[in-house]
């Protein structure tokens, strides 16, 4: 079998494949899906999602529990949502001894109807650096927010985070605005800062949140006590909303449209690879079982029967919790499991192939077994094991899925299973956080009906008798 | 003869069992080692506890010879294939040992009472829920098989792709999120309300506790079934003895239910048995989700409290259920079908 046989075999099966409509819809979700997975760098929103998916650090800005930004639409009163701001103007200037202020000044533009939860500044230093960080609201007036002495940092983050700081400087702020007997009635523990930093100023403040929108400036005040070892570098504000991202965030603050996007990739070389070794497998075992016959294929078929009598989820549960295997031990399980799926429909395909008359001359003209087997047989077969190639995809991932969502799952990758795992134990489905377990699930579903779709086309294509006459 | 056919094909069944378990055996044999040794030092720290009047080496010498006592008791001192076999057979005669963690309802330790408490209520869950499946699968792939390319036919072959991917565990929690906490018309999980209620009231309390999942199974479980049955009587339709008891002028119901039916008999068996096999394989899991106290559920809890006896005892028992069912529908086949026990080389 040639180049060009193939290229005829494969033109012969596209012209009969563009007439299944349902086939050519998933072929266009697989094409999607594999687009989507080699441009996830440029896809994801959390550059890092893969490698720090359960790191604390990389996702404290975000707000935990967050539902997605564009709920904005059907609620009346819109929630900001969670925003990154890199822009920013720089202003130097020379004091006495050598000494450099830097100013860095950031603009937020607020017109959400509810206040944001946080507001926080990042900067990664080197050296000593005494910061300030003030903000300046639309009608005027300034809060200090905080200040910092950071010494002897080399390249770390600076993290000043407005919810945390901020009490003290706003309940001063309160003082100069509110009336003498709402401020008898609360302390200063209470108030929560960004509920003040963006209300109207004036009597009532405390109890009533009205907004006030503008544009707000972010101004920090960083002090190069000696340039020459002082650097600071990356400056940029994190206003934390209520909403935030794509799909919003798990209660580990998480962003979940990255934790998807990055289990795609995942989902599909479970799938994919699982099935088509395993047919693989199960062509060669068959044929090799129809080709010897005799007491090998007895053997052989008692093997497979054994394989096939064993529960598959039951064992792979036992087997992931007590080996605890990973992402490629968990699909050489799942192989080892699914091979015998074509064995049976192969095994008789190649009983009737054997005693066709040109492999009794290709015997005749001396050639070997191998030559008979991979050259004429295995060309033939193969094609009849991509439908069920692909109809075997969507159960390898509900599979790996299942076994995550027990938390047996690799700890190292993001599957959608474990999403689904983690919003298992953090009581989602009581707090009613749809957009923590609807999204993992219907891509869970939705690459079943792609590989659904492509394989009963195949399988339509392959098997004449069941078209509908 | 069908007799000879039945004796074979158990004894077969048992055999193929019998293997199986000695993989898994020599499979997790290190695991079930660790814990019956770990168990045994708990026997002999407890013993130790109890004594009085001696002194430390006399305690030492105690521990060590109870300790030898007890490893010849569990053969642990045997070679590694003796013990593998040892173990075979415990499980084989359903001595599965006593549980590190959980216990049965009445505080039973024994892995069968908890297993074996746990086995009806699966049983009662996906019976039903196959029965019902089957039903609604068969009178639907009729349906669709009487007029190919139909709408009907159309739409419905469309939903079985659909869900054919969909992960019954994930239903199962959209539906709770739904019906359970913003509609608030069925119970969140378990098998009954606490207390149970007495007389009638627990049979309609265990309806309202089950209806839930059985949803959730039936929702899922149909489509494929009627699928198959599709494609099994639409073949069958293109018999010519279909085309002569139409020209006969026989009834279409009959020429349905009587004549299609009964040739579709054996395959539909097959694959109601498959689909009922094929829900102990794959969805066992979704127990987890309503909470329902069955075999699946085990799976979840011996997970978490990581209680290995427990863990292996629930797999035998699923493996040999699942066996069953092979054997079941062998039997069944061989009964409706003529033909394959005659063969005999089934």
């Amino acid at each position: 079998m040639n180049f060009a046989d193939i290229k005829y075999r494969l033109n012969e099966f596209w012209s009969e494949f563009k007439k299944e409509r349902s086939g050519l819809i998933g072929l266009a979700i697989l094409v999607i899906a594999i687009l989507v997975v080699i441009f996830e760098p440029a896809i994801l929103p959390w550059k890092e999602a893969n490698r720090k998916w359960r790191s604390i650090d990389y996702w404290q800005d975000n707000s935990a529990n967050a539902p997605p930004a564009w709920t904005n639409a059907f609620t009346k009163l819109k929630a900001p949502v969670t925003e990154r701001i890199e822009t920013f103007t720089r202003e130097e200037t020379e004091l006495d001894g050598g000494v450099k202020l830097e100013t860095y000044t950031f603009e937020y533009h607020y017109k959400a109807d509810k206040a944001p939860l946080d507001v926080i500044f990042h900067v990664t230093g080197n050296g000593d650096i005494p910061v300030a960080i003030s903000i300046e609201r639309p009608d005027g007036e300034i809060i200090d927010i905080a200040q910092r002495f950071e010494q002897g940092l080399a390249g770390q983050d600076i993290r000043i985070s407005t919810d945390n700081e901020a009490r003290e400087s706003v309940f001063s702020f309160v003082k100069n605005h509110e009336s003498e007997q709402a401020l008898e009635m609360m302390s200063g523990k209470s108030l929560r800062p960004a509920d003040i930093i963006f209300n109207t100023a004036g009597p009532g403040m405390v109890n009533a949140f009205s907004p006030l929108k503008g544009t707000y400036k972010l101004i920090a005040n960083i002090m190069i006590l000696d340039p020459e070892n002082t650097k600071v570098e990356d400056p940029y504000i994190v206003v934390t909303g209520s909403v935030s991202g794509i799909l919003g965030t798990d209660d580990a603050k998480r962003d979940l449209f990255s934790g998807l996007v990055a289990g795609l990739k995942w989902a599909l070389l479970i799938g994919l690879l699982t099935s088509a070794i395993s047919v693989l497998i199960g062509v060669m075992y068959g044929i090799i079982s129809a080709y010897f016959g005799g007491k090998v294929d007895s053997v052989m078929q008692f093997i497979y029967q054994i394989v096939n009598s064993m529960p598959v989820l039951p064992v792979l549960i036992v087997i992931s919790a007590i080996f605890k295997p990973n992402i490629f031990m968990l699909i050489g399980v799942m192989v080892a499991f699914f091979w015998t799926g074509s064995v049976m429909t192969v095994r008789s395909m190649a009983f009737q192939i054997k005693e066709e008359t040109y492999i009794e001359a290709a015997r005749a003209l001396g050639a070997k077994k191998s030559r008979i087997i991979f050259k004429h047989m295995v060309p033939i077969l193969i094609p009849y094991s991509f439908a069920s190639m692909a109809l075997s995809v969507p159960s390898a991932i509900v599979y790996e899925s299942s076994v995550s969502l027990l938390g047996l799952g690799d700890a190292t990758i993001v599957t959608w299973g474990q999403i689904l795992h983690d919003a298992m134990s953090g009581a989602a489905i009581l707090k009613g956080i749809w957009w923590w377990i609807l999204p993992p699930g219907l891509l869970i579903a939705i690459m079943g009906m792609t590989f659904a779709f492509i394989g009963f086309s195949m399988d339509k294509i392959l098997h004449p008798k069941l078209k509908t006459r | 003869m069908y007799k000879w056919f039945a004796l074979k094909r158990v004894l077969k069944g048992i055999f193929t069992y019998a293997i199986i378990i000695l993989i898994v055996s020599a499979l997790f044999n290190t695991v079930n080692e660790q814990t019956t040794k770990s168990n045994i030092e708990d026997q002999i720290r407890a013993e130790s506890m109890r004594l009085k009047n001696m002194q430390a080496s006399q305690v030492q010498r105690f521990q060590q010879q109870r300790r030898e006592e007890l490893y010849r008791l569990y053969r642990l001192d045997r070679p590694l294939f003796e013990r593998i076999l040892f173990r075979t057979w415990n499980v084989l005669t359903l001595n599965f040992g006593k549980s590190t963690v959980l216990k049965s309802s009445r505080g039973d330790r024994e892995v069968l009472a908890i297993v074996g408490e746990a086995l009806p209520r699966s049983m009662l869950l996906f019976t039903v829920a196959a029965a019902i499946q089957i039903f609604v699968g068969i009178i639907l792939g009729l349906k669709k098989a009487q007029k190919p390319g139909a709408p009907l036919d159309r739409t419905t072959s469309l939903i079985t792709m659909i869900v054919y991917g969909m992960p019954t565990f994930w239903l199962a929690m959209i539906l709770i999120m739904f019906f359970v906490y913003q509609l608030k018309i069925f119970p969140s999980a378990g098998m009954h309300s606490v207390p149970p209620p007495e007389g009638i009231m627990y049979y309609l309390d265990l309806l309202w506790h089950m209806a839930l999942p059985l949803l959730t199974l039936l929702l899922i479980g149909f489509w494929g079934i009627s699928f198959v049955v599709r494609n099994i009587v639409l073949s069958i339709l293109q018999e010519d003895y279909i085309m002569a008891a139409r020209a006969r002028g026989i009834p279409e119901n009959k020429v349905l239910f009587g004549h299609t039916l009964r040739t579709a008999a054996p395959p539909l068996l097959t694959i109601s048995i498959l689909s009922l096999l094929g829900s102990i394989s794959g969805a066992i899991i979704f127990e987890g989700i309503f909470s329902w106290p069955g075999l699946g559920n085990l799976y979840w809890i011996a997970v978490q409290q990581n209680d290995i006896p427990v863990l292996m005892g629930d797999l035998a028992i699923t493996v040999g259920l699942y066996q069953l069912g092979l054997i079941v529908l062998d039997l069944t086949y061989g009964f409706m079908d003529p033909r394959i026990k005659v063969g005999g080389k089934a």
